[in-house]
């Protein structure tokens, strides 16, 4: 890349800038919370503020993604009284925060969502990404299930630094100008950070170019399994770098009726009551049609509003949550071959 | 002619006397109830060259090789001696002699269900605490029946058991992760005691008091709202039972207790039943013995010099429900009553 300088930092080198670092930024990273697993004697990986380098777990995908730094699970927007309000405190620094190609490349999508759908940026989303920067953590390896080459997810240039773990030291190369200043007195390197060039599994990403299609796959038998595997608990989605459902709660305090706040709490389409309109009518009440809207979202739904391919970046946080082994690769192959079974019936039919 | 055989002393060797005069079965133990599976080529050898050939899984899961010949038992018990060195005295950390067999049959095989090596419902690893339980009453003369269940489901019935212990968890629940789906509430509902509730701010409440430490909302949260802390818990059930006389389901004796205060608790229960037994070993089992001594004085034995972690929390009284096969068993000319006077 031009205009980029590398440097290798030792552990101790590296918890002076991590130090300086804090002066001006809140420094978000994955760290491993022990016993934080879903069962017994397992961790989890969660994106928490960091001081140190060794802080860091780079070793692991993190369970969780990155999303939840910039649009945290649940979220207070702001706080009413009787005729007046006051906005919940935007972060006190600015963010810097750790995340691989993929996870980067899931920002864009975020972005999407939250500044650029029908014209009207969401000021809460806003004033925390406008002041966020991203460190790239080099993958020394792949975890299971990641196909970040096959959505094009494993390339980004959107980070600012990157970093190329090890236990005591690091490769760093810099290309925002903004960090130069950190590593004046650094050593310089000649290591280059490498992007993932191919994974283990690949994946045929299916393309839907027409709501015909995503119409007639709705009635397909292949979803019909997931009402029995599916339990609609919506880890999946929890779990997924680029879902960005949430839903709004205004919470009334409990010794006063005309005191509360809203809330921002993140939501999914697997929950029940997700798609519960006034009146209490739901439009997907089988599991497998709730599956059926998240699938066809990714593929489909997404990318004819914004144009941009699938709204996935293959990072398999998705399967790897799944408690009923559900893998989301595997349904994406059987909706390419939903798809070849409905192309040539259309000829037929057209001809 | 039969075989001079000193069946009481061979009993206590870990050999039962079968309807075959000279012959018995061997019962290897397997505290914590999983081992190498290479021990399997040892039983398999032990039940094909010695024994009659089958080979029985004992009910409290000990590898048991049936119709082995009184006189080949001194060629047994050399050929178990590295299983003897290598699962009581390497895995368990038991202080034994193992030339010569098992010295004692009166603690129980340790039986367990497999717990979080594999289970996804475990909130404990039920070979470690077995293996340290087999430390504290492994060899000794005093009959007592424990197993370890990986979590309130109890598949190692720990309440039919004289002590029967449950791995729990105390899970800690982070407000900010719940997305207020209400899947634990649910879960708990339909596998627990229902003691979770979705609150009017969309989040959950909990009636801590009534948590029986399964862990299932950690397991179905989607989020991970719910954790299981880094520490875990145990739950001691007590005085469980079968027989001919009244079989009856142990009762909560002492729940939440940390390791050390278990393993505390559990190394007092040989002078307990020497108290009770007048420091003569008999073939009875640990529910009786507490009968004999009445619960406060097993209480008294069992908690001395413990310090209970502050969580802990001990029966005062217990209420057995026993099954009298004949109604007023327990009724009887006070000269046949066994109570310690």
């Amino acid at each position: 890349m031009e205009n980029t300088s590398t440097y290798h930092l030792q552990a101790d080198e590296l918890d002076a800038l991590f130090a300086h670092l804090e002066e001006q930024y809140l420094v978000y990273a994955p760290v491993r919370i022990p016993s934080g697993g879903r069962y017994a004697q397992t961790d989890s990986v969660l994106y928490r503020p960091v001081h140190r380098y060794e802080d860091i777990e780079y070793r692991e995908r993190s369970t969780y993604p990155m999303k939840e730094v910039l649009t945290p699970i649940t979220q207070t927007l702001f706080y009413f009284t009787e005729d007046q309000y006051q906005e919940s405190k935007p972060p006190a620094k600015d963010l810097l925060i750790f995340g691989r190609a993929c996870d980067i490349n899931a920002i864009r999508i975020q972005d999407q969502i939250y500044l650029l759908n029908g014209g009207v940026e969401d000021p809460f989303y806003k004033r925390v990404r406008d002041r966020a920067k991203f460190v790239l953590m080099e993958c020394a390896q792949q975890f299971e299930g990641c196909f970040c080459c096959s959505v094009g997810a494993n390339v980004t240039d959107m980070h600012a630094m990157a970093f190329s773990f090890g236990e005591r030291d690091a490769q760093i190369e810099v290309s925002d100008e903004a960090f130069r200043d950190y590593f004046s007195q650094a050593k310089p390197s000649d290591y280059s950070i490498r992007f993932p060039e191919e994974n283990e599994l690949k994946v045929n990403y299916p393309v839907i170019d027409r709501m015909d299609m995503a119409n007639r796959l709705k009635d397909h038998p292949m979803w019909r399994e997931f009402d029995d595997r599916c339990i609609a608990c919506g880890s999946c989605t929890v779990a997924c770098s680029t879902c960005t459902c949430f839903e709004s709660t205004d919470i009334v305090y409990t010794q006063n009726a005309h005191i509360g706040e809203r809330r921002r709490t993140c939501s999914s389409c697997m929950v029940g009551g997700f798609d519960q309109m006034a009146g209490g009518q739901c439009f997907r009440n089988k599991t497998s049609e709730k599956y059926r809207y998240k699938i066809l979202h990714k593929v489909y739904g997404h990318d004819a509003r914004f144009h941009t391919g699938p709204m996935c970046v293959g990072c398999g946080r998705c399967s790897a949550r799944c408690p009923e082994l559900i893998s989301y690769p595997a349904t994406l192959n059987k909706l390419s071959r939903a798809i070849e079974e409905i192309q040539p019936e259309e000829v037929a039919h057209h001809a | 002619m039969v075989e001079d055989c000193n069946i009481k002393q061979m009993q206590n060797n870990c050999y039962r006397q079968s309807k075959v005069p000279d012959e018995f079965m061997l019962q290897l133990r397997v505290p914590g109830a999983l081992i190498d599976a290479k021990w399997l080529d040892v039983i398999q050898h032990i039940c094909q060259t010695w024994g009659n050939g089958s080979f029985h899984l004992g009910t409290r899961q000990t590898l048991n090789a049936p119709g082995i010949k009184a006189q080949n038992i001194p060629s047994v018990n050399d050929y178990i001696e590295p299983y003897l060195k290598a699962v009581e005295c390497d895995l368990c950390n038991v202080q034994m002699e193992t030339r010569n067999g098992y010295p004692y049959i009166a603690p129980r095989n340790i039986m367990a269900c497999i717990g979080s090596v594999h289970c996804i419902n475990a909130n404990i690893n039920t070979q470690n605490i077995s293996h340290k339980l087999e430390k504290e009453i492994y060899p000794n003369p005093y009959h007592i029946k424990i197993s370890v269940s990986g979590c309130p489901n109890d598949c190692a019935k720990a309440h039919f058991q004289d002590l029967g212990i449950v791995g729990c968890t105390r899970p800690i629940y982070d407000m900010d992760r719940c997305i207020g789906c209400g899947a634990c509430v649910r879960k708990c509902e339909k596998a627990a005691t229902r003691v979770l509730s979705l609150n009017d701010k969309h989040k959950v409440s909990k009636d801590a008091c009534c948590c029986v430490g399964c862990g299932e909302c950690v397991t179905a949260c989607p989020t991970g709202a719910w954790k299981r802390p880094n520490r875990i818990f145990y739950r001691i059930i007590l005085g469980g039972r079968t027989g001919k006389q009244c079989p009856r389901m142990g009762k909560l004796f002492a729940n939440w207790l940390t390791e050390d205060s278990l393993l505390g608790m559990m190394r007092n229960w040989p002078k307990f039943s020497d108290w009770v037994l007048g420091g003569k070993p008999v073939y009875i089992h640990g529910g009786h013995l507490i009968d004999r001594a009445g619960y406060q004085r097993f209480k008294e034995f069992m908690l001395d010099g413990v310090t209970l972690n502050p969580e802990a929390i001990i029966a005062e009284s217990v209420n057995w429900a026993e099954t009298e096969y004949r109604s007023n068993i327990h009724v009887k000319p006070l000269s046949k009553h066994q109570t310690v006077k």
